[in-house]
């Protein structure tokens, strides 16, 4: 594939072991905030766990109602991560 | 049935408008940057919706409510799983790969080991991955157009696999950032319009009674195995009479909401989710939107609509499976009863835009699903044609070629992608696209995620464990790959059902690791790499 120019950027003064550390605690933390519910919630709706999936909560089975919560909880993480990434 | 006049008018008419768009747009593209990345010029907000466009293909509009409207509550996870990804590559992969100036995933790599290995290795990878991600795109377009018009699939998908080849070769249309724009306004006003009235039409707005109906209703998928049952509905005088008599026919069955009908066992699951979320990060066109705004601050405001956006529309994909299972249900019943599964499993959602909007909802729904096959696959066909003619024939078969003769290179892989993608769909025409697509990811989160991660994230990594995390990746997921569609159930005791991606992603690792360790080329100025990658960036 053509590559297109790379933009030339030159890196910061001083080093960069902060900026990186920073970085990877705050991504691979809340990346993994996520993960953990993601994969969870994934586990508990299969038929190994099922009879804890159907517990009926707030009018639905518990698994189908984590599984719908994988999205709020997704869209407050990613307004965590930008917050905190500033 | 529907008056296919009118959709196939309006089907045409809006791949003209799609032309006219790109024949402009082109117009005025003068380098690669304008080319790969508007110039960097567009406002956030059309680079938002632009990002949802890019992302949303056939797969996600015709199969993830599909695939649910057939076998129930397992498959809510290929919606998840599809929206789930983009939050690895916002917070894993985004950020360092735009610091670094990397447009795409070999240059990334590249980039940090400048050795033409890796890119053949990556070139490998993504034409194997687009072949995969093509397959599902043809095999959505040949049977859209047989329910539509009563056209035999085979036929009607080699002409469309042509017709799709000439629309390239001849125009080398990629879909631009407007383009993907119009396509993802169409998609997702179709989608939520289809849900929103679907659930007000069927189900009052309430909750309460859809899942309640869900918990009564045998998914589609079993009834339709039934011969007694199948008959049955048929006589039935109407779609919820047709409901009614399958579960007194079958009155064990599993409903809807029963977990297990198509997730046989825990790893399967495990398989499918990790692939869907780490996989996004491998695929070949999903990066590249993440480049199009001025500043760092105003790519946040672009994701954040993006993500918004995506979680809407695959939200509305899992409602919208379960409201239109009993609507269609003597419809879907009876196709899987004919042995039309690759219909029953996509074309659902179709069927119930005719239902809550009447012909000119489904004609609408039709021409987004069309312009969404024709843009994906118009920038898998570039992606690979350019691959092929400049990374490896260029590079390593005729180092003198002339332009001219790489783009003759390009035409003709073009050509040759079309007819493999054709004979595959035409092999799997019973699977699921969102399914299929999901094969893909699996591929893509087996051999680029782990490379890809650690390129950005590990200094340990060397060019020897990238190479071999990325071939093993590579193997172990396409073999996993070609067990499953050829129905080999297991291998060496690992159950192939959910695919490749546990499996290719931890072979992958551990190789890498392994490698890594006992090597120690990584990479000429890791640290000035890294440095750039995490640079802090500057708040506008």
């Amino acid at each position: 594939m053509s590559s297109p120019e790379h933009e030339k950027s030159s890196p910061p003064p001083g080093g960069a072991t902060s900026p990186y550390r920073r970085k990877a605690i705050l991504s691979f933390s809340i990346f993994g905030v996520f993960f953990v519910f993601y994969m969870g919630t994934a586990v508990l709706q299969t038929p190994t766990f099922s009879t804890l999936a159907a517990i009926q909560w707030f009018g639905m089975p518990l698994g189908l109602l984590l599984s719908l919560l994988i999205f709020p909880v997704s869209w407050a993480l990613i307004a965590i991560y930008f917050r905190l990434g500033r | 049935m529907m008056s296919y006049p009118l959709v196939l008018a309006f089907i045409v008419f809006f791949v003209a408008v799609t032309i006219v768009v790109t024949w402009l747009t082109q117009k005025y593209t003068k380098s690669t940057s304008d080319f790969y990345v508007a110039g960097k010029k567009v406002p956030w907000v059309q680079t938002g919706i632009a990002m949802v466009g890019s992302y949303l293909s056939a797969a996600s509009f015709l199969g993830c409510a599909g695939d649910i409207s057939i076998f129930g509550v397992d498959r809510i996870w290929l919606s998840i799983g599809f929206f789930g990804g983009y939050m690895a590559v916002l917070m894993l992969i985004a950020g360092p790969l735009r610091n670094v100036g990397s447009y795409t995933v070999a240059d990334a790599l590249h980039r940090r080991f400048p050795d033409r290995r890796i890119k053949l290795v990556v070139m490998i990878t993504t034409v194997v991955i687009s072949t995969f991600y093509l397959v599902p795109q043809m095999l959505g377009a040949g049977l859209l157009f047989e329910m539509l018009m009563g056209w035999d699939f085979v036929t009607v998908t080699a002409a469309l696999g042509v017709l799709m080849s000439l629309y390239i070769i001849f125009g080398g249309m990629k879909a631009t950032i407007y383009n993907q724009l119009i396509q993802a306004m169409f998609l997702f006003f179709a989608m939520t319009f289809i849900t929103v009235f679907g659930f007000i039409m069927y189900y009052s707005g309430s909750l309460d009674a859809l899942l309640g109906a869900m918990a009564n209703i045998v998914p589609p998928g079993i009834c339709g195995k039934d011969a007694a049952a199948v008959a049955a509905v048929q006589s039935a005088v109407s779609p919820a009479a047709a409901v009614s008599v399958s579960r007194e026919m079958l009155p064990a069955a599993p409903s809807a909401l029963t977990i297990g009908i198509q997730t046989p066992d825990l790893v399967s699951q495990i398989s499918t989710v990790v692939a869907l979320v780490f996989g996004t990060a491998g695929l070949p066109h999903i990066l590249i939107m993440f480049y199009t705004v001025r500043s760092a601050s105003a790519a946040r405001k672009s994701v954040t609509l993006c993500i918004v956006g995506l979680g809407i529309f695959y939200l509305c994909t899992i409602l919208l499976g379960f409201i239109l299972m009993p609507q269609v249900y003597p419809q879907l019943v009876t196709w899987i009863a004919a042995g039309k599964q690759g219909l029953a499993k996509n074309m659902a959602v179709l069927q119930i835009s005719g239902k809550v909007g009447g012909q000119w909802l489904m004609a609408v729904s039709a021409a987004g699903a069309v312009a969404a096959i024709l843009s994906t696959s118009a920038g898998l066909m570039i992606t690979v044609a350019s691959t092929i003619s400049h990374d490896f024939y260029k590079s390593y078969i005729n180092p003198n070629a002339s332009e001219r003769q790489e783009v003759n290179i390009a035409k003709v892989t073009t050509l040759v992608m079309s007819v493999i993608s054709v004979v595959l769909a035409v092999a799997v025409k019973g699977e699921n696209v969102a399914w299929l697509v999901t094969l893909a990811f699996g591929i893509a989160a087996s051999a680029i995620f782990p490379a890809m991660v650690t390129t950005l994230w590990w200094k340990g990594l060397t060019r020897q464990g990238a190479i071999a995390g990325m071939v093993t990746g590579l193997v172990v997921s396409v073999l996993f790959i070609v067990l499953l569609l050829s129905g080999v159930r297991t291998f060496l005791g690992l159950p192939t059902a959910g695919g490749p991606g546990v499996f290719g992603v931890t072979a992958s690792f551990i190789v890498l690791l392994i490698v890594s360790y006992r090597t120690d080329d990584r990479g000429p100025e890791v640290e000035e790499f890294f440095a750039l990658a995490h640079k802090d960036e500057e708040v506008k």
